[in-house]
Parts: structure tokens; C-alpha cells; sequence
């Protein structure tokens, strides 16, 4: 769907349960919305399906307990696309948007060596392949993650290429 | 669990010192069974705990998430402290793209074919 054509934001949203189960699922709707109905290329609809997947696994882990729910919401205006996925605050590794902040940040830093077999989803993958991100409290007690691209590259124009210099060899 | 299936071959090195596995990885490794499938590979790596060397065939592996990678960076570093290395052949632009952009391919090295991977290990040339 061409720019011009949007008449207004195309607003998708998705409840999921606190499972990794679906994710598959999720990963396909994500893949398939951005190749039809926006002008990414195939390359960002693939970043894009790995941000959705990495941002709803930090909820499942850190979010929302089992049982209970995970909602996405995929928000396109022709000239960016931004995704929210937004926990209930009840799982058992709860962390808040200032600890979430944080975490990312320092994990960011061309110093940090990781030797942990997680830890590179939000502060490498979404990051990285994302203009603008954020994380917010909510008045629920949980934690709303939002994920921000633009259409065109000129808030990130050497992006495409990023390679990150750190070495995170595991011994 | 999300479809995936890891397939171990053996690859004659016509060295004594090198021991080689083509590690054929198919589907997608994500949440939901890299814990499950990644036992494969440590079974492997403690059957084998000296000069063994990995090449990773992931023509038909459709996606992998970062703690997939973790997985894989952790193999490396076992792996590479113990005399032998692992390296990539076939991969997928999308899985590429991700093995880039979290520093991983300064670390192992990707090639096209079995013949390029099997020279890289070898510490040979390729003509």
C-alpha cells in the first residue's frame, strides 16, 4: 500500500496469551502485514517479524504471568510503522520501565561484553533496527514496550549496515 | 513447539586432529524449543570435547531468535577453547542480517558452500 493511499493509520491490534507457543503464529501475521500493507522491504519485514518475536518473549519472561494476556498493537501511517506490546506486570520477573531502560543502555555500550546466552534481544536486535524506543510504565503495574521505524532512513541513515564491534566471546 | 530439526553428519578431514560435523539445522529456533534442541548439539560437544569442528548448514532454517544465538555464541566459545571451530554455510539473508547485526559473524566466519567451510577449518585456501 502506497504512502499516498493511506487515508488514515492502519491500526491492528492483538491479544495473546503468555505463551511461546503462539509465537510462531505471530511471527507470520508480522511477516505477512508488512510485505502487503506497507512499503518496507522484505529485509525490514524480516526485522520487524524478529522485534515483534524478542519484545513479546521479554513479556512472556519478564511481563505477564502464565494465564494471563500479552497485547500488541501494529500501527502503520505510511510513514512509519511503530509496535507496542505491552505485559500485565504479573509475572514473576517483573521489571520496571526504568529498570528496563537501563538494562538496555548499559547493554548497548560498546564496553559490554555479554556472556550470557540471553540478553541480546532488546539491546542488540530491537535497538539497533529500530529510530525510536521506548518503555513506559503502565497504570496496571506493567510495562509498555514501544518500537518505532521510519519509512525513510534519514533519522538512521547508516543503519541498514550496523555492526555491532563488541566481542562476546562465552568461555 | 515450533518445527525445527538438527541433523549431524560426519565430514571426512583426512586429518587425524580434525574432527568434522556438518550440523544441518532446519524450521525455526525460537522460544519454544531451542532449550529442547540445543541439548543436540552440548551431547555433541561433550562427546567430543577436544578438536572438534562444526559446520553449520542453515539453508533451511527460516528464523532464529536471540537467545538462539546465545546458544550458538556460547557453542563457539566451548568450542574454540578447545582447539576447533565453528562456521556457517548457506545461510538465509534474513538470518544473515540477524547474525550481523548482533556482532556474531565477526566471530564465525559464513561461506556458500561445504567445500569453502571444509577449506576454512582445514586452514586451507580455497582455489
Amino acid at each position: 500500500m502506497a504512502p499516498q493511499d493511506i487515508q488514515q493509520p492502519i491500526k491492528i491490534m492483538l491479544t495473546l496469551p503468555t505463551q511461546a507457543y503462539f509465537m510462531s503464529g505471530v511471527r507470520d501475521f508480522t511477516l505477512g502485514l508488512i510485505k502487503n500493507t506497507t512499503q518496507f522491504g522484505d529485509m525490514w519485514a524480516f526485522r520487524f517479524q524478529s522485534i515483534v518475536d524478542e519484545l513479546c518473549n521479554n513479556a512472556i519472561e519478564f511481563g505477564s504471568a502464565p494465564g494471563k494476556d500479552i497485547k500488541l498493537e501494529f500501527l502503520y501511517d505510511g510513514k512509519s510503522l511503530e509496535i507496542t506490546v505491552e505485559d500485565t506486570g504479573t509475572g514473576k520477573n517483573k521489571t520496571t520501565a526504568k529498570e528496563l531502560t537501563a538494562i538496555v543502555e548499559e547493554r548497548k555500550k560498546p564496553t559490554y561484553v555479554n556472556k550470557e546466552i540471553r540478553g541480546r534481544g532488546l539491546s542488540k536486535i530491537v535497538a539497533n533496527w529500530t529510530d525510536e524506543l521506548k518503555f513506559e510504565d503502565t497504570q496496571a503495574g506493567g510495562v509498555k514496550v514501544t518500537a518505532k521505524k521510519y519509512l525513510n532512513q534519514e533519522k538512521n541513515p547508516t543503519g541498514l549496515q550496523m555492526e555491532e564491534k563488541t566481542h562476546i566471546v562465552l568461555q | 513447539m515450533t518445527e525445527a530439526n538438527i541433523a549431524i553428519e560426519d565430514v571426512q578431514s583426512g586429518k587425524a586432529d580434525k574432527i568434522i560435523k556438518l550440523v544441518t539445522i532446519s524450521g525455526q529456533l525460537d522460544e519454544s524449543n531451542i532449550d529442547e534442541k540445543s541439548k543436540q548439539i552440548y551431547d555433541l560437544i561433550n562427546q567430543i570435547p577436544q578438536n572438534l569442528n562444526l559446520i553449520l548448514n542453515l539453508e533451511n532454517l527460516e528464523y532464529m531468535n536471540s537467545k538462539s544465538i546465545g546458544y550458538l555464541t556460547d557453542w563457539y566459545g566451548k568450542i574454540s577453547s578447545a582447539n576447533g571451530k565453528i562456521v556457517i554455510m548457506k545461510a538465509k539473508q534474513n538470518i544473515a542480517d540477524i547474525l550481523n547485526v548482533v556482532g556474531l559473524t565477526q566471530l564465525i566466519p559464513m561461506f556458500t558452500t561445504v567445500e569453502e567451510a571444509k577449506f576454512a577449518i582445514l586452514g586451507e585456501q580455497t582455489a
